[in-house]
């Protein structure tokens, strides 16, 4: 049996070193909650950049190896590359291996930008709001 | 045509440095960079230097890659050098399109983001290193609603 995650937050952060400009945090999180219709929502936010990307990866895989609806909430995510994208396609590629879906949630415009140009935009969903999302998880 | 100083940053292949390297381009790009210009660059010299920290080196082998930026009016350069092992990247096939999520391959995205995201890439071996320079030109187009 699977255990509700009700609220679940994971909290990633480094200090960066201001020798060589303005101190610069690289801080990411990860929350979870449980939404009506056996639906997961797994809330992003920070720098989903490699560091990033690392930190997350392994909470990240722990909710997409035990969900089967999953919405990925990146509203809050400011910047994703190549291993941020990876960590995704992974998790989406494990949910469906599974027989469910994973679907993104309303990325920002730079993101948006670099999920379409990886040919993600074509791999997995993207809503832009919850509702839809929703829907598309229990049509 | 204005023009700044070239500032330089040297790292050592540590997947740590890359922290430093996103605070670098940050204070860069508080000079009058644009949010998409300023995005790209973060983004491309990210998965440029992320290739020379994990691909780069025999093993136990330090390198050194050193990163500079330079603004020349609407163009701002991106050189990156590194001692590593040659590696071309603009010899690099582009990604295969998967036609569904299961037969997605995981991976070979860097450089076709490079690619996109950079206005031009150029590459040259030269004593013993990698120089890949980088360009991004702003718009002067007022930017879409």
């Amino acid at each position: 049996m699977v255990s509700p995650f009700r609220r679940e937050a994971i909290t990633a952060m480094t200090a960066g070193a201001g020798a060589d400009g303005p101190s610069h945090r690289c801080c990411m999180d990860l929350s979870a909650e449980d939404l009506p219709g056996g639906i997961t929502k797994v809330v992003l936010q920070g720098r989903f950049d490699t560091t990033g990307a690392v930190v997350m990866e392994l909470p990240f895989n722990k909710i997409v190896t035990e969900r089967r609806k999953i919405i990925v909430d990146l509203s809050a995510v400011n910047f994703l590359a190549s291993y941020g994208i990876r960590v995704l396609l992974v998790g989406a590629k494990i949910v469906k291996s599974k027989g469910g879906n994973l679907v993104i949630l309303c990325p920002d415009n730079n993101v948006a930008k670099v999920l379409k140009t990886a040919g993600m935009d074509a791999l997995i969903p993207i809503h832009q709001t919850e509702t839809a999302a929703a829907a598309a998880l229990t049509s | 045509m204005s023009s700044l100083d070239p500032r330089r940053l040297v790292l050592r292949n540590d997947v740590a440095e890359l922290q430093r390297l996103a605070g670098w381009i940050e204070g860069f790009a508080q000079h009058g960079i644009s949010s998409d210009v300023s995005f790209a660059v973060q983004l491309c010299l990210e998965e440029a230097v992320a290739n020379i920290i994990m691909y780069g080196a025999a093993r136990d082998e330090r390198l050194e890659i050193a990163v500079e930026l330079e603004r020349n009016g609407a163009t701002l350069v991106a050189r990156i050098e590194d001692n590593g092992r040659q590696f071309d990247p603009t010899r690099a096939p582009p990604p295969v399109v998967a036609t569904s999520l299961e037969k997605a391959k995981v991976g070979d995205l860097g450089i076709h983001l490079m690619r996109s995201f950079a206005s031009g890439m150029d590459y040259e071996r030269r004593e013993g290193r990698n120089r890949l320079t980088l360009r991004f030109i702003e718009s002067t187009s007022p930017a879409p609603e």
